[in-house]
């Protein structure tokens, strides 16, 4: 790329936009005004080497759109979502938008850190959230909220009630197991080594004896501390009276240990500490492999927090205030202006404009409402002001009731693991059968064999490689996937995905990006149309704007005004100059202009006719959106366009992509009703989405897969999210599952042969204690480095520079 | 080798003050974050020094940062 990219952002910085920062005295090059201003603010804050630190490109940023947050420090508002640990403190969780890596979190903290009065300011680079202890009175929630906006992280407010003291508790539990469990394993492993030389160089007895009991000193408390999560599941499995997975684990875990007591203090043979603790670690290192993906995948609680807004304009008999959305009930009218979310379900009372409800409903063009329509919270207004007249606040909204219909389709989900557990426990259940039989007949043929000759049994037994055939596989490939950025929050959805036979995809912010484009332009000096529509755009909050602001060179713009539902005019260059709906700017300018009946056009026009110029607007397909529709075709993938959008955009997409089953209008409830019908006529679907409106679908669908740019609610769904703004990682996943499954069935075929075959020659006595624990350890070896295998990579993984150069490239046009 | 009668205990008192340790990092949230302190070092004393002269002047002398919150 021989272009300039942008110092900030990295993007490319389109032709005559001249900006430029000073930063460790060299002019460094800006795309447009906001990332100079947010360069400037790291820049002053003596911040600068967050450029150093940060492995990641940001987001760009809004220009010039930090909004005033003076609501939040309403004291109805802070005892809501704020708790008051001392008495002028107040401490309070913040989900923050466009968290990327470490260097984000270095600086929001170290910025926030420098204000009068903060006291703890903490980012979890995982789930975006700030935990944050200040004192009122010395600095306003206001002004660190506003001062993180100008940052270019927006901040919201999480609800109260939120998981994440659970989440941080099942952490810090996890980690205690963890690493209990590794301590333990690293001492009794040395122990073990030191007897293993002792057998062969000749160790007394009372030396052998001795380490026998060092090791269960170390190893009994490990395995009953550290096996607690694995214990409580299977007591748990027990009492509802069905064999889980953590049965056998449990019963293995605790038939080794307590013969291995057994023999220290009775008898004489072989103990087997090592093995126990070695297996609990491993086993622990991969449950919390799942817990901390679980948990960066985003939660329930916080869905909310990013579709709403936090606060809201109350019309009074004295003019507006400012309020919080927790402090608005039914009968309350409120003022939401060009750009603004509403708070609350409602009819408009006054003012008329047009709503966009993509979020709610994949509706992708916006609608006009008059005073009597209906709005629902959640949806954004692009153009024109309206008064709303409360009549649903918090649950009783109808974006409370997809989220309640969510949880009803999780519930219904098909359980795909169920069959595994049940073999798993048949297996188990036919050991310890098999190890009584085998253990009373010795006794009644030679008493003294029967402890060796029941213990090499279970030894040989022992599910180690059966129970981690499946889990070692599923981290390795967990592992490589996240580096092509698909995150993994159920990992046994890698082993159903072979079995898929229909994708559900969405259209709007799935296969299209979720900001619209200019894929058109027709005019004599593009480049200065471009230019001119940019600069009158700064005026305009509707969403068509931010297509134009990789243009806008910074040119002032004198006595600019807005008119709802028509456009914006504006003096640039000493010239008069309207943008927006093609015979509005006719008529203003005087000029006849003509625009394709087809897709969304506006037009720019001064006196002037030869200024004329008129842009094609468009949501542009995603990248590799070809490729995934081509890749599951080829893999004999039958697949759905299903999207609320109207038929008009939905057919335009379906013909660029080639998907011959496309349906449009589709509201939640209708799409997982065609799910549901899929799954009755023996169809295993997976759903590829990502708004608010997928939700429920991808919790009804066997598999979900769920962009990381969309809803929150939508990835708290996902079996699988991807992470980058790209789609090709999928084709990857969708060609990599077979392989996945190849290996954990080789895995489960080789422990299960081994066990099998063990199992009898253990029981007529030919397979001594000592044997039959390499041959334990051997068939596990086997089995984690097979799966190893799956961790290699097979496509270079995705660059930061070829994420951020893609943006610019065209795609449909 | 008698000496090993000494020493392996004495290897258990290790493990356990290990385990202490661990458990007291973890009760303290030194877990919590494991990305951004890696940044810190790599900082150089005079922009921190800089920064916090600066913010000073500018606050009401409230002195307490990130950078050395934890108790």
């Amino acid at each position: 790329m021989s272009e300039t990219s942008c110092f900030h952002c990295g993007e490319p910085v389109p032709p005559g936009v001249e900006l430029s920062v000073e930063i460790d005295g060299e002019a460094r090059p800006m795309c447009c005004s906001g990332c100079r201003a947010v360069a400037t603010l790291i820049h002053e804050s003596g911040l600068g080497r967050y450029y150093d630190f940060r492995d990641r490109l940001p987001e760009r940023p809004e220009a010039d759109r930090a909004g005033d947050y003076l609501a939040w420090d309403r004291d109805a508002v802070l005892d809501y979502h704020a708790t008051a640990p001392g008495a002028d403190r107040r401490s309070i969780v913040l989900v923050l938008e466009n968290v990327h890596c470490a260097a984000c979190a270095w600086l929001v903290n170290h910025y926030l850190s420098g204000f009068p009065g903060v006291a703890e300011s903490r980012l979890d680079v995982g789930d975006g959230r700030l935990r944050l202890t200040f004192d009122p009175a010395a600095t306003p929630l206001s002004q660190l909220a506003a001062a993180l906006d100008r940052l270019g992280y927006p901040p919201h407010l999480d609800t109260p009630d939120s998981g994440v003291e659970r989440d941080r508790n099942e952490r810090h539990r996890m980690l205690r197991y963890l690493m209990v469990s590794a301590l333990g394993m690293m001492q009794v492993m040395s122990y073990a080594l030191a007897k293993y030389i002792g057998a062969f160089q000749g160790m007394d007895a009372q030396t052998e004896e001795f380490f026998r009991l060092i090791s269960m000193l170390v190893a009994v408390p490990v395995a009953l501390y550290a096996g607690q999560p694995f214990y409580r599941s299977a007591l748990r499995h027990l009492m509802q009276r069905h064999l889980g997975i953590d049965v056998p684990v449990a019963a293995a875990l605790l038939i080794a240990l307590f013969s291995s007591v057994l023999i220290t203090l009775f008898g004489e043979g072989e103990v087997y500490f090592d093995s126990v603790v070695m297996f609990l670690f491993f086993l622990l290192l991969g449950r919390f492999a799942v817990m901390v993906a679980r948990q960066r995948s985003g939660a329930v609680h916080s869905a909310l927090a990013r579709a709403l807004p936090d606060q809201a304009r109350r019309v009074t008999d004295r003019g507006t205030e400012t309020v919080g959305v927790v402090e608005l009930a039914a009968g309350d009218r409120v003022l939401v202006g060009d750009g603004e979310v509403v708070p609350a379900d409602g009819r408009v009372v006054e003012g008329r404009g047009r709503v966009d409800e993509s979020l709610l409903s994949g509706e992708s063009e916006p609608r006009g409402r008059v005073p009597g329509d209906a709005v629902l919270a959640g949806s954004l207004v692009a153009g024109g002001s309206l008064t709303v007249r409360i009549e649903a606040v918090g649950q009783a909204t109808v974006i409370s009731g997809i989220i309640e219909l969510l949880s009803e389709a999780r519930r219904r989900r098909p359980r795909l693991a169920l069959l595994a557990d049940r073999a798993a426990g048949i297996f188990i259940a036919v050991i310890l059968a098999s190890s009584v039989v085998a253990g009373v007949a010795w006794g009644l043929h030679d008493p003294s064999r029967v402890i060796p000759i029941t213990l090499a049994m279970l030894v040989v037994a022992c599910p180690c490689a059966l129970a981690l055939g499946t889990p070692t596989a599923l981290a390795a490939a967990t592992r490589s996937l996240a580096e092509q950025g698909v995150l993994t929050a159920n990992p046994d959805a890698l082993e159903a995905l072979p079995d898929i036979t229909h994708v559900m995809l969405d259209k709007t912010g799935t296969l299209t990006e979720p900001r619209m484009a200019i894929v058109d332009v027709r005019a004599a000096q593009p480049d200065r149309a471009l230019a001119v529509a940019a600069a009158l755009e700064r005026a305009s909050a509707h969403p068509i704007a931010s297509a134009f602001r990789t243009h806008d060179d910074g040119r002032p713009v004198i006595d600019a005004d807005s008119v709802a539902g028509a456009g914006v005019s504006a003096e640039i260059d000493g010239r008069r100059w309207w943008l927006g709906r093609a015979d509005w700017v006719a008529g203003m300018a005087g000029h006849a202009i003509e625009v394709p009946a087809e897709g969304i056009w506006i037009a720019l026009a001064s006196h002037d006719p030869a200024s004329i110029a008129t842009f094609g607007i468009d949501s542009r397909l995603r990248r590799g959106a070809r490729e995934l529709v081509a890749g599951l075709e080829q893999a004999g993938i039958e697949v759905h366009l299903a999207s609320g959008d109207r038929a008009v955009n939905v057919r335009r997409i379906a013909e660029q992509l080639g998907i011959e089953h496309a349906e449009a209008g589709m509201s939640p409830q209708d799409k997982l009703a065609r799910v549901a019908e899929l799954q009755a006529q023996g169809a295993r679907v997976a759903m590829v989405g990502d708004g608010i409106n997928d939700a429920p679908v991808l919790a009804g669908a066997d598999i979900a897969i769920a962009l990381a740019e969309g809803a929150a609610i939508a990835r708290t769904q996902a079996d699988l999210v991807a992470t980058g703004r790209d789609l090709r990682p999928l084709v990857d996943l969708f060609r990599r599952a077979p392989k996945v499954r190849r290996v954990i069935r080789q895995n489960l075929t080789w422990a299960l042969t081994y066990n099998i075959s063990a199992l009898p020659l253990a029981a007529v006595g030919l397979v001594p204690p000592w044997a039959a624990a390499i041959g334990m350890s051997a068939s596990s070896l086997a089995v984690v480095l097979n799966a190893q295998r799956l961790g290699r990579r097979t496509v270079p993984a995705r660059g930061a520079a070829s994420m951020a150069a893609g943006e610019t490239a065209p795609g449909a046009a | 080798m008698n000496i090993i009668y000494l020493l392996i205990p004495l290897s258990l008192l290790l493990l356990s003050l290990a385990v202490w340790a661990f458990f007291w990092a973890v009760r303290n949230n030194q877990f919590d974050d494991l990305e951004t302190p890696a940044l810190d070092v790599l900082e150089d004393e005079d922009d921190v020094r800089k920064r916090r002269s600066s913010r000073q002047a500018a606050g009401s002398g409230e002195n307490s940062t990130a950078d050395e919150d934890r108790e």
